[in-house]
């Protein structure tokens, strides 16, 4: 009997996620086309004055992406419970929260990085300055795993519910908020010339308590929701 | 202990009972499983079959009595991997093949010493099809595929939720070849089902379900 060790069990899991993801391109587009479509409404509505893009740039882009996320969030663990793969998960001899862990990751990679990697596009539209472009990125980087891992708790949470859309934007809301002050605060400092690092720190702090956190509560509410 | 075998029983169950929203699933059950044993789990629908079963496995709490796994105390972190359960959601990912699948469950678990996914594929009949999407195969295939996890990991107690469900002669003539070489070699297994089912191996034990 050979038993491979935690990485070959972690490369596995996020192999699997990743390969699924690929076979189903046209769900990772959506969100995408969603910021797109979205960022790209805002000129039109306001009107192409250079100042109030500018001004508004930052802040609309973060929202977009933010939201753009939560329309793949709820199918998180949805259709793992539905097949029975989540069954096997839990029973395998690897921590549950680990695999978990590296499912959000997977999650992380095909959601938010596809927007992030657009975000500057985004962000372009709307004239803000190339100087603030790097701030910008760095916010969402540490904003958007910071949405995956609370959105995962949340959708773990509501797992065994149906209909669980509506309930999972409501209490994600005010778990988003402080994410979204806190990054559009750099982005917003940056464009004023003033140290934006501070709220960024925080972002930080936020999301390596998350990261361990969160997938512990993650497996204990799968878990639950299993028992029943 | 009153067995008849000098070691302890692999599995033993002692006045398990499960209640849902306060009512009872099933009435108490009391059996033992030893190493090379098979046992049948009988009753009709709705009696707690898979009840049992997901309770064994872990998947849901036990609610009274007790378990004790190679005679000590069932802990869950010392057996995961020793047990596994087969049930009515297969575990297959539509979108993946049949071969992805089982490469999946073996990252997970480990594996058998010496025997390969294609090889375990070719076996429980589904050469051919080890590259096709699982979601294109035909109900009884996906059973196979499911059931190829039975040959690759290593665990010693089988539970398998109505492992004949969708599958022709052949297909259920193979699980019970292979029920009969896995406790040979001194696992054990526990299996559902409604049908009266032949198995040459021995006369299996009966669990009789009651609501």
């Amino acid at each position: 009997m050979t038993s491979p060790g935690l990485a070959t069990a972690c490369a596995a899991m996020l192999r699997r996620d990743l390969t699924l993801a690929w076979r189903r391109r046209g769900d990772i587009a959506m969100p995408v086309l969603y910021a797109l479509i979205v960022t790209m409404l805002f000129p039109f509505a306001l009107g192409p004055e250079d100042t109030l893009l500018q001004r508004i740039a930052g802040g609309v882009v973060l929202v977009t992406v933010l939201l753009a996320m939560l329309l793949a969030l709820d199918a998180m663990f949805s259709s793992d419970i539905e097949d029975g793969s989540l069954e096997q998960l839990v029973l395998a001899p690897r921590p549950l929260a680990l695999m978990l862990g590296m499912k959000i990751l997977a999650h992380w990679i095909t959601t938010a990085l596809p927007l992030i990697v657009i975000a500057p596009l985004l962000a372009g539209m709307l004239h803000l300055p190339g100087a603030v472009m790097p701030v910008l990125l760095l916010a969402l980087l540490l904003a958007t795993p910071l949405l995956s891992l609370l959105g995962a708790v949340l959708v773990a949470l509501t797992a065994g519910t149906r209909r669980s859309g509506m309930l999972l934007a409501l209490m994600l809301l005010p778990l988003c908020v402080p994410a979204v002050i806190f990054a559009a605060g750099a982005v917003a400092a940056a464009q004023q010339g003033l140290p934006w690092l501070a709220p960024l720190a925080w972002l930080g702090a936020a999301l390596a308590l998350a990261v361990v956190l969160a997938p512990l509560a993650c497996a204990a509410a799968l878990r639950i929701a299993l028992d029943a | 202990m009153t067995s008849p075998h000098i070691a302890a029983p692999l599995l033993e169950v002692r006045a398990l009972s499960f209640q849902r929203q306060d009512e009872p699933v099933f009435a108490p059950v009391d059996f033992q499983l030893h190493a090379g044993e098979l046992a049948l789990v009988e009753g009709d629908n709705g009696s707690g079959k898979t009840t049992l079963l997901r309770m064994l496995a872990g998947l849901l709490h036990v609610g009274e009595g007790a378990l004790r796994w190679r005679g000590a105390p069932l802990q869950r972190d010392a057996c995961t991997g020793d047990i596994l359960f087969l049930g009515h959601q297969l575990g297959l990912k539509a979108d993946l093949s049949a071969r992805e699948n089982l490469h999946i469950a073996t990252g997970l678990n480990g594996q058998r010493a010496g025997v390969s996914a294609a090889a375990a594929l070719a076996d429980i009949g589904l050469a051919g099809y080890e590259d096709e999407p699982v979601r294109r195969l035909s109900a009884g295939q996906k059973k196979r595929a499911a059931l190829a996890r039975l040959l690759l990991l290593p665990a010693t107690l089988w539970l398998l939720d109505e492992p004949y469900a969708n599958l022709d002669r052949s297909g259920i003539a193979r699980v019970n070849l292979l029920l009969e070489t896995h406790t040979a070699a001194g696992g054990a297994a526990l299996v559902t089902s409604h049908g009266a089912v032949a198995f040459h191996g021995g006369e299996p034990k009966h669990i009789r379900m009651h609501a």
